[in-house]
C-alpha cells in the first residue's frame, strides 16, 4: 500500500495479513495470550473440541514425517552405496549387478507428467468454458456428472483399458499417422522415431491425461463460475461478444483458480501408478522417441518390489520413493509459491 | 414519439424465466439530456426496467418482453436489433464497481478496442477524455498502467463510469451506483451525474430518495411492477398526485 493517500486501506488482502490496529478492547499486556490463555478462559467443552481437532491436525504432520522417516531409514544402504546426488543422475538400472540410479525413472515420470498436462489442459479448459459459459442448462447436469464419474473410475481400470483398447489403436492408427506427418521433419521427427508398438511414453501420457482432465476441468469450471455476474454484465454492457467476455474478463479473472487446478492435476499425474503401469513398458532408458518404452518411478516401484531379492535392490527402490516424495514436494511447493506471488501481485 | 424524448416505453410487460410478471403495462418516456430517476421499494421492478433498455435480460434464457421500447424511432425489443450495437450506445453502471482484471488504461480503452480502435495515440486521447469526463484524471494520470483493483471503491466506480463514457454512449443507465459507497464518494458521483446530462441521457435507479430529489429532473415511482406515477421531480416530492407515492416518499413504508 504505497503511493498516494487515496488507496482504500481496508481491502481484504489475505497476503499481508496486517493486523488492524484498533484502539479497542482493553487487553492487558500482562495477561497470558495464545494457547495458554485459550485453555484458561474457555469452557471444558471448547477445550475438548479444540484438543480433538488440534490432534487431528497434528496427526497429518506426524504421518508425513513418519513416511519420510521410513523412506529415509530404508534407503540408507542405497544412499551409502550410490551417493545422494550420484543416484539421481545415474542412468544405471541393473538388478543383476546391483547397480541402480534414478535418472531413468525421473525421466519417465517427468515426460509422462508434462506431456499429460500438455494434452489435458486445453481439453479441460474447453470443458470448463463450455460448462460455465456456453452450455444450455439442460446439458450442464449430464456433463458435470460424466466428469465426476470419470474422476471416480479406479486407475487400474484405466490401465486395463489402456492395455487392451488404447494401445492397439495407438499402435495401428494414431502413431503411424503421427509418424508419417512429423517423421521426416528434422529434430521433431526424432520424437516419433522407431516402431510404433503402442506400449510407450506417448500412450502412457494420453491415458494419464484422460485421468487428470476431470480434476482440471471441474476446478477450472468452479473458478470460471466465481467471476462476478456484474463484471461479466459490464463487459456485455460495453458491447462485448461472448467470446470477448470469456477471453478478456473470465479467463483473466479465473487465472489463479485455473492454475490451482493444474497444480492439483500435476500432483496427481506425478504419483499416478496403475493407469500407466501396463502401457509404459518398464524399460529403464532415456530415449528421444515418444514411441519408446520407459519407466516412471511409481511404475518401477509397483513392478519391482516383489522382485527385489537383495538388500541393495530393495533399498534402491526405497531411495526412488524418497526421491519422488521430495520431487513432488518441491514441485508443489514451487507451484504454491508462484500462486501466492501471483495473488499478491494481482493486488498491486 | 414525444418531442425531445430519447427513450419511450410503451405498454411494456416483462416476465422472468420463472414466470414472475415483473413489469406490468409500464409506459413512460425519458427526455433527452435529462436525468430520470426510478424509485420504489425493493422488488418493484425499477431495476428490471433499467435492464430492459440495454437488453441485459437477454443474457439469461427464458426471459420475455411484451410491448415496445422506442429508441431513435426503432423498437429495441424487436428480434433483429443488434445487441452489441445497442449496448455500445446505451451504457450501464452497476451497484458495485466492476473493474476488469486489467490496468486502469486498458479498462477505459476496453470498449474502444472492442469497436476496433487500435491506434495508440487516439486511444490515449480518448482514455484521457473519458477519465476527465468522469473527474478521475487528476487522481490516476500517473498510474494508468497499474491494476484497476488498486483504486478505492469510489474511484473504481468513477473508473467504470469513465469506461462507459469512453465509447460515447447516448444513454447511460445507473443501477444504484452509490449503494456501495461512502458519503463523500457518493457526492462526487452525484455531481458527475448532473454534469454528464449535458451530453448523455441518464436513467438512474436509486433507493435513496434524497438522491433522486437532488439530481433528477423527472422521477418515476414504481410499486409491484407498476408505474404508479411519473412527473417532474420537484412536483413528485412536494405535491405527489398519488397516495402511494406520498406514503413512500414520506417514509410511511418502503
Amino acid at each position: 500500500m504505497e503511493e498516494g493517500g487515496y488507496i482504500k486501506p481496508d481491502r481484504d488482502d489475505p497476503g499481508t495479513g496486517e493486523a488492524t490496529a484498533l484502539p479497542g478492547p482493553v487487553l492487558s499486556r500482562a495477561e497470558p495470550r495464545g494457547l495458554a490463555a485459550f485453555f484458561r478462559r474457555r469452557s471444558p467443552v471448547d477445550v475438548l473440541f479444540a484438543t480433538l481437532t488440534g490432534a487431528a491436525g497434528v496427526f497429518i504432520i506426524v504421518i508425513v514425517l513418519g513416511i519420510l522417516g521410513v523412506l529415509l531409514s530404508e534407503s540408507v544402504l542405497s544412499i551409502e552405496k550410490f551417493g545422494p546426488i550420484g543416484f539421481i543422475f545415474s542412468t544405471e538400472w541393473n538388478p543383476v549387478e546391483e547397480l541402480f540410479g534414478a535418472a531413468t525413472g525421473l525421466f519417465g515420470t517427468a515426460v509422462t507428467t508434462v506431456l499429460a498436462l500438455v494434452f489435458a489442459i486445453p481439453v479441460a479448459l474447453g470443458i470448463a468454458i463450455f460448462l460455465s459459459e456456453v452450455s444450455p442448462n439442460f446439458l450442464k447436469g449430464p456433463i458435470g456428472v460424466a466428469i465426476e464419474l470419470l474422476a471416480a473410475i479406479p486407475s487400474i481400470v484405466f490401465g486395463m483399458w489402456g492395455l487392451f483398447t488404447l494401445a492397439p489403436i495407438m499402435a495401428d492408427h494414431v502413431e503411424p499417422a503421427l509418424q508419417s506427418v512429423f517423421g521426416d521433419i528434422p529434430v521433431i521427427g526424432q520424437l516419433f522415431a522407431g516402431t510404433p508398438m503402442g506400449i510407450d511414453l506417448f500412450t502412457a501420457s494420453v491415458i494419464l491425461s484422460i485421468m487428470i482432465v476431470p480434476f482440471a476441468a471441474s476446478i477450472s469450471r468452479d473458478a470460471f463460475n466465481l467471476t462476478p455476474a456484474l463484471v461479466k454484465e459490464s463487459a456485455y454492457g460495453l458491447g462485448a461478444t461472448k467470446w470477448e467476455v470469456i477471453r478478456d474478463v473470465i479467463l483473466p479473472h479465473a487465472r489463479l483458480g485455473v492454475f490451482g487446478g493444474i497444480v492439483l492435476s500435476l500432483g496427481r499425474a506425478l504419483g499416478e501408478t496403475m493407469a500407466v503401469a501396463f502401457v509404459l513398458g518398464n524399460n529403464h532408458q532415456i530415449t528421444s522417441s515418444l514411441f519408446d518404452g520407459a519407466a516412471s518411478i511409481t511404475v518401477t516401484l509397483a513392478n519391482e518390489f516383489t522382485e527385489a531379492d537383495s538388500d541393495t535392490y530393495l533399498s534402491a527402490l526405497f531411495h526412488l520413493a524418497l526421491i519422488l516424495f521430495v520431487f513432488s514436494l518441491v514441485v508443489l511447493a514451487l507451484a504454491k509459491y508462484i500462486l501466492l506471488r501471483a495473488q499478491r501481485k494481482e493486488r498491486a | 414519439m414525444t418531442p425531445e424524448s430519447t427513450l419511450e416505453v410503451k405498454n411494456l410487460d416483462f416476465y422472468y424465466a420463472g414466470g414472475v410478471h415483473a413489469l406490468k403495462a409500464v409506459s413512460l418516456y425519458a427526455r433527452k439530456h435529462s436525468v430520470t430517476a426510478l424509485i420504489g421499494p425493493s422488488g418493484c421492478g425499477k431495476t428490471t426496467l433499467l435492464r430492459c433498455f440495454n437488453r441485459m435480460h437477454d443474457l439469461y434464457p427464458g426471459n420475455r418482453y411484451e410491448g415496445e421500447i422506442l429508441y431513435g424511432g426503432r423498437n429495441i425489443l424487436s428480434r433483429d436489433v443488434d445487441l452489441i450495437d445497442l449496448r455500445s450506445r446505451v451504457g450501464m453502471v452497476f451497484q458495485k464497481p466492476t473493474p476488469f482484471p486489467m490496468s486502469i488504461f486498458d479498462n477505459i480503452a476496453y470498449g474502444l478496442k472492442l469497436k476496433g480502435l487500435r491506434k495508440r495515440s487516439e486511444l490515449s486521447e480518448r482514455v484521457e477524455n473519458a477519465l476527465r469526463g468522469a473527474a478521475l484524471w487528476d487522481e490516476v494520470k500517473d498510474q494508468l498502467g497499474k491494476s484497476a483493483y488498486r483504486l478505492s471503491g469510489g474511484q473504481q466506480q468513477r473508473l467504470v463510469i469513465a469506461r462507459a463514457l469512453a465509447v460515447e454512449p447516448e444513454v447511460l443507465l445507473f443501477d444504484e451506483p452509490t449503494s456501495a459507497l461512502d458519503p463523500i464518494s457518493t457526492a462526487k458521483i452525484e455531481e458527475l451525474v448532473v454534469a454528464l446530462k449535458r451530453t448523455v441521457t441518464i436513467i438512474i435507479v436509486t433507493h435513496n430518495m434524497q438522491q433522486a430529489a437532488r439530481i433528477s429532473d423527472t422521477t418515476g415511482f414504481f410499486m409491484l411492477g407498476e408505474l404508479i406515477e411519473i412527473g417532474d421531480t420537484d412536483r413528485i416530492f412536494t405535491n405527489p398526485g398519488n397516495k402511494l407515492t406520498e406514503d413512500y416518499i414520506t417514509g410511511r413504508f418502503g
